[in-house]
């Protein structure tokens, strides 16, 4: 797995690539927690360019999402395959996180 | 048919006795298979066989990934205990007691293959372990220890404890077994949830004809070591195989010896 960090008009894109499973996940989780650290008010992922994720990478969006709650952060979930959409929607999750079918969209809503 | 694994010749012994006799199938690939039989017919020496718990005398069992390279498959029966754990992080089991320890709460016994094999942090494993739960309809019940549960609740913190690791294989042996007809009817209901939303190819050993018809789509039949129906849930109903059509109406066995050997056997003559 790859984590690219893209400025796409001062809103952070967080866009990894491949599979986030329970041997690459901790590395996304120590990427999104520097930028929670460092307040950042929005962060969106971007999963396009992923192709399987497992519970510990599911786990990682649900402990950021915690993490962001007391200072108001948003973290919003953009461009997700179909395959790790039935995931979301399984665990009901598709209703806890902010979910947009473009990063564009996901800037903009 | 794309099988995840690939059984051939397998042969098993108990002491002199042989218990599975050169038996060759497939598990197709992200279906339900489920191995039946009658009490002792060898379903769950097969299933420890399956899973790398016991070697057998003879037979190879290829566990493939699923590219389309004819070399695909590694033989659990040649492993050395490294590649074996490697192949055991990616499987899943239920065993007929749900296995639990009893020493560790609900959320300590699913947490303990993340610990075990994964660098996760705490904050992550816990959530793991509350997804799982909830998965099997267990949530709220973490600090739970094994003893303040049902047997239907200790068969889903099995499955939620199998399922820690996000496994390619999930293999339950008799999971309704001493479960009341509404629990395991609602343990059917969860394994069939379970393979829809995830992609799991799942072998289930039972003798229990209602979860048969429930959740399989393809059956192996054992009778004394020998496979005596391998095919689909439509086939298994058409089968013309009278020791099929015993099993499926429920008949009792026909007596196994004639009253005159029975009477040489008891008497040592």
């Amino acid at each position: 797995m790859k984590v690219d960090l893209i400025d796409n008009n001062g809103v952070t894109v967080v866009s990894p690539s491949g599979e986030i499973d329970m041997y690459s996940s901790p590395e996304l989780r120590k990427q999104l927690l520097t930028l929670i650290k460092k307040k950042t008010s929005t962060i969106i992922i971007a999963l396009h360019d992923v192709t399987y994720i497992d519970s510990s990478g599911i786990a990682t969006f649900v402990e950021a999402l915690k993490r962001m709650m007391p200072y108001k952060g948003k973290l919003k979930i953009a461009e997700v395959p179909e395959s790790i959409m039935r995931i979301f929607n399984f665990s009901k999750l598709d209703k806890v996180f902010e979910m947009y079918e473009s990063v564009d969209d996901a800037i903009k809503g | 048919m794309d099988a995840a694994i690939e059984v051939s010749g397998l042969t098993a012994y108990y002491g002199s006795r042989e218990v599975l006799k050169g038996l060759t199938f497939g598990i197709p690939r992200l279906m339900t298979t489920v191995v039946v039989g009658g009490s002792g017919c060898g379903k769950t020496t097969l299933l420890k066989h399956l899973i790398g718990l016991l070697k057998p005398a003879k037979g190879t069992i290829n566990v493939k990934c699923g590219c389309t390279s004819d070399k695909c498959g590694k033989d659990i029966t040649m492993m050395d205990d490294a590649a074996l754990i490697e192949f055991k992080k990616k499987m899943g089991v239920l065993f007929q007691g749900a296995a639990l320890l009893n020493s560790l709460s609900l959320a300590d016994n699913v947490a303990l293959p993340l610990r075990e094999h994964t660098q996760l942090k705490q904050p992550i494993i816990d959530i793991i372990v509350r997804m799982k739960l909830d998965l099997v309809g267990l949530t709220g019940f973490g600090d739970y220890y094994p003893a303040q549960l049902s047997g239907g609740m200790k068969k889903r913190a099995g499955i939620a404890r199998a399922m820690a690791m996000d496994p390619e294989l999930l293999f339950f042996d008799e999971p309704s077994a001493g479960l009341d007809p509404v629990t395991a009817a609602g343990l059917d209901e969860l394994i069939i949830s379970l393979h829809k939303t995830f992609k799991l190819t799942l072998v289930v050993v039972t003798h229990e004809l209602a979860s048969i018809f429930t959740i399989a789509d393809y059956v192996i039949m054992l009778d004394a070591g020998n496979i005596i129906f391998i095919g689909t849930i439509e086939e298994l109903k058409a089968s013309p195989n009278p020791k099929v059509l015993a099993f499926l109406q429920r008949k009792a066995e026909e007596e196994p010896y004639r009253p005159e050997d029975y009477f040489k056997i008891i008497s040592g003559s």
